[in-house]
């Protein structure tokens, strides 16, 4: 967008500077006809001059040629027939010249042809009056009418000339008119024009200024860029490289030299040159997915080695694809990433992984030999002490039948704490099912397993109506089960155990057992007993492996119980949270998350 | 007359469990020939034998050294002769896997090993006495596995 503002405003200049060209053109253009027009009219000026001077001379020539006829008229003098004669002879050249120089006008020459004829009627006159002279024939009627109308003619002559120069003179302040018109006007139009030049050209010194302040402005926009660009190749361990399809030229960014190992544009950026870097094994396909690219003038995702000259191997990474600047130019903008160490990450991982697989494998594996292999010395003892009392039973003493007892018991001890530990592994295990279930049912099933405890300690249990829920059914049935089974052993003696259960749906953010919650609604379940309770001080500790609050001889429990509820709930994404108080009972609180 | 009394083979690597077994049938006084083979190595050499007797029940327990009851199962039930022997899977523990993979592998019934000899007498007398043919109609994974 920036960029096409550019170019528009060049544009805008270029037509600025046309104009200003034109309009300096027009000035000179006008300047001459100014000056043309003024040569003229100084020419006609002088021209009108002359005229008047000439015809002032023919007049003079004519005043002489007549006084010379005077003269020869009183004195019959043929003296003064030569100069007439002489006059005559410089009125013809006086009128030459006059023709000549009112060639244009052709009103003046129609004056001039009067003229002419009127003077050749003069002299045509003088001819008479003189032949009239010579032979004394002065007081002749004939004399008296020719010098009349010398007189007439004469004063017919000087009225022509007067016409004629009064024609010049008119001529001449027309002329003089319109010069004046033409001068009056010649400044403003200068200065008008002078004026419009100075604001254009003012104009495209402040565009182009503009113009200057953006560009440097952009300019540094584009350093700081370059330069953030170059941190950010730096630090992010990336490249770019451009390849301008039409001139098939490669630019390399200095970062990506360095992915290679080399100083920033120590060689020339082309593909021979960068494949000597490529590993040999990833050569063949590199140069495919090239060729390729030449092709497509795009370049998907493609990873392969490179060898530095000190033999390191880097894992790299490039993407590319087709660019079209401004001008219409066709580029290929590539992206190429050192992605070594999310490779090795990756494979460390992947290692880790893979031992922890194992682990887990032979944990499993032992969990299972224990239980199973451990099972079975158990039932044999079991089954040989219930030989001995079946078979020998009269053989033994009443100690040695209480010694049996014992041993027997010590084995149900044993076989518990197997089959919880059993348990336990179970539900480490990872293959999770998770199915929308009823609660209400799950927790029924879980009080059909302790029905005989229930009915043997008269137990009263109260349970609100549970939701559905995304659950691992027999994980839940086993939490149900493993809370049920704990308010029914820790019991105070003679009084009837109270189990109440409770539900609601809580917000995470209003409970403030659900600081560390990742979800926003979760499922609150309490289970709160009449029991005998616990020291608060304990309530983390109840649920660790193995922790028993208390004594075996009047507990049982292998301290696996509340472990598994724990695991469980875990595997939910849920909360158990234990409160207790000596002698008054025991309060857990699970939190499911809901979906 | 061979067919008068039923006939029983116990596959078990364990001497106890072997006497406990023998033991309980002495004194059901059911009318059985009980014979014990300490493998499945034996077990099946036997079975392969050209004069053996098919058994009408077969204990098998599933974790024996050599040759272990799963690989016993597979061979039995890919053999014609033995296909119509009454498979009782007789192990000590009875593990989701273990009870999953012997029934699809084709046994009629699993009974995980007591721990008192009365109980024992109690499930062996079951055993011999069901209705194979009518069991192996009706059998499903919920009475697959024999509770007392």
């Amino acid at each position: 967008m920036e960029n096409k503002n550019f170019f528009k405003s060049s544009l805008f200049i270029k037509i600025i500077l046309l104009g200003s060209l034109f309009v300096i053109l027009l000035i000179g253009g006008f300047t001459y006809k100014h000056i043309s027009n003024l040569t003229n009219s100084t020419k006609v000026v002088v021209y009108t001059y002359e005229v008047n001077v000439e015809l002032e001379r023919l007049n003079s020539y004519l005043i002489d040629a007549e006084s010379v006829h005077r003269k020869y008229t009183l004195t019959k003098d043929t003296l003064y027939l030569a100069p007439s004669l002489i006059a005559r002879k410089k009125i013809n050249n006086s009128f030459l010249q006059l023709k000549e120089l009112t060639i244009v006008n052709i009103k003046q020459q129609e004056n001039l042809i009067i003229l002419s004829k009127l003077i050749d009627n003069l002299f045509l006159n003088f001819d008479k009056t003189n032949r009239l002279v010579k032979n004394n024939e002065i007081s002749t009627e004939t004399f008296k009418t020719l010098f009349f109308e010398e007189k007439v003619i004469l004063d017919a002559i000087r009225r022509q000339v007067n016409e004629i120069i009064e024609l010049e003179n008119k001529l001449l302040k027309d002329r003089q008119k319109e010069y004046q018109s033409d001068l009056q006007f010649t400044p403003l139009f200068f200065y008008f024009v002078l004026l419009m030049t100075l604001v254009i050209i003012v104009m495209s010194l402040n565009k182009i200024n503009i113009d200057l302040i953006k560009i440097k402005a952009k300019n540094d926009q584009l350093l700081i860029f370059k330069e953030s660009t170059n941190q950010s190749e730096i630090i992010g361990k990336h490249g770019n490289w451009v390849w301008h399809i039409n001139a098939n030229i490669f630019t390399y960014s200095d970062n990506l030299y360095r992915l290679l190992g080399e100083e920033p544009q120590s060689f020339e950026a082309n593909f021979d040159n960068f494949l000597k870097f490529v590993h040999p094994e990833d050569v063949d396909r590199l140069t495919k997915d090239l060729d390729r690219m030449i092709v497509n003038e795009e370049l998907p995702f493609v990873s392969y080695r490179i060898v530095q000259k000190d033999g390191s191997t880097k894992y790299l990474k490039a993407y590319a694809k087709a660019f079209f600047s401004i001008d219409g130019q066709k580029r290929l903008l590539g992206i190429t990433s050192d992605i070594t160490d999310e490779i090795e990450n990756f494979l460390a991982l992947e290692e880790r992984n893979l031992e922890l697989e194992r682990n887990n494998k032979e944990l499993s594996g032992f969990n299972y030999v224990a239980s199973h292999d451990l099972q079975e010395p158990l039932r044999k003892i079991q089954t040989f002490i219930s030989r001995l009392e079946d078979r020998e039973s009269d053989k033994f003493s009443e100690a040695g039948l209480q010694y049996l007892e014992r041993i027997n018991s010590a084995i149900k001890r044993m076989r518990t704490l197997i089959d919880d530990l059993l348990q336990f592994s179970r539900t480490t295990k990872p293959d999770k099912v998770f199915v929308v279930a009823d609660m209400n049912e799950l927790f029924e099933n879980a009080k059909q397993d302790v029905a005989v405890l229930i009915l043997e300690k008269k137990a009263k249990i109260t349970c609100d109506l549970l939701p559905n829920a995304q659950v691992i059914t027999f994980q839940i049935q086993q939490l149900f089960l493993n809370l049920l089974s704990n308010s029914l052993k820790y019991i105070q003696t003679g009084k009837a155990p109270i189990i109440k259960i409770n539900y609601e749906t809580v917000k995470a953010k209003d409970d403030p057992n659900l600081v560390k919650a990742t979800k926003s609604i979760y499922h609150k379940i309490t289970f709160a007993d009449n029991g005998i309770g616990f020291e608060q001080k304990y309530s983390e500790k109840i649920f660790d492996l193995f922790n028993r609050l208390h004594n075996k001889q009047d507990y049982s429990g292998t301290g696996i119980g509340l472990s598994i509820c724990k695991k469980i709930i875990e595997n939910h994404q849920g909360f158990i949270f234990a409160k207790g108080k000596i002698n008054v009972g025991a309060v857990f609180t699970i939190y499911l998350p809901v979906n | 007359m061979e067919n008068d009394y039923i006939n029983i083979i116990l596959a078990d690597d364990d001497r106890d469990d072997r006497l406990f077994f023998t033991d309980a049938f002495e004194e059901l006084r059911m009318n059985t020939k009980v014979n014990t083979y300490n493998d499945g190595v034996e077990l099946m050499d036997f079975l392969n034998s050209d004069d053996a007797i098919m058994p009408n029940v077969l204990f098998l327990d599933l974790n024996m050294p050599k040759k272990s009851g799963i690989e016993c199962l597979n061979e039995i039930k890919a053999s014609g002769k033995m296909s119509e022997i009454a498979i009782a899977i007789y192990s000590t523990s009875a593990s989701e896997e273990d009870i999953e993979e012997t029934f699809v592998l084709g046994a009629n019934i699993y009974i995980k090993k007591p721990s008192d000899f009365k109980a024992l007498k109690k499930v062996l007398a079951e055993v011999v006495s069901i209705n194979w043919q009518y069991h192996t109609n009706s059998l499903n994974k919920d009475n697959f596995l024999l509770r007392m």
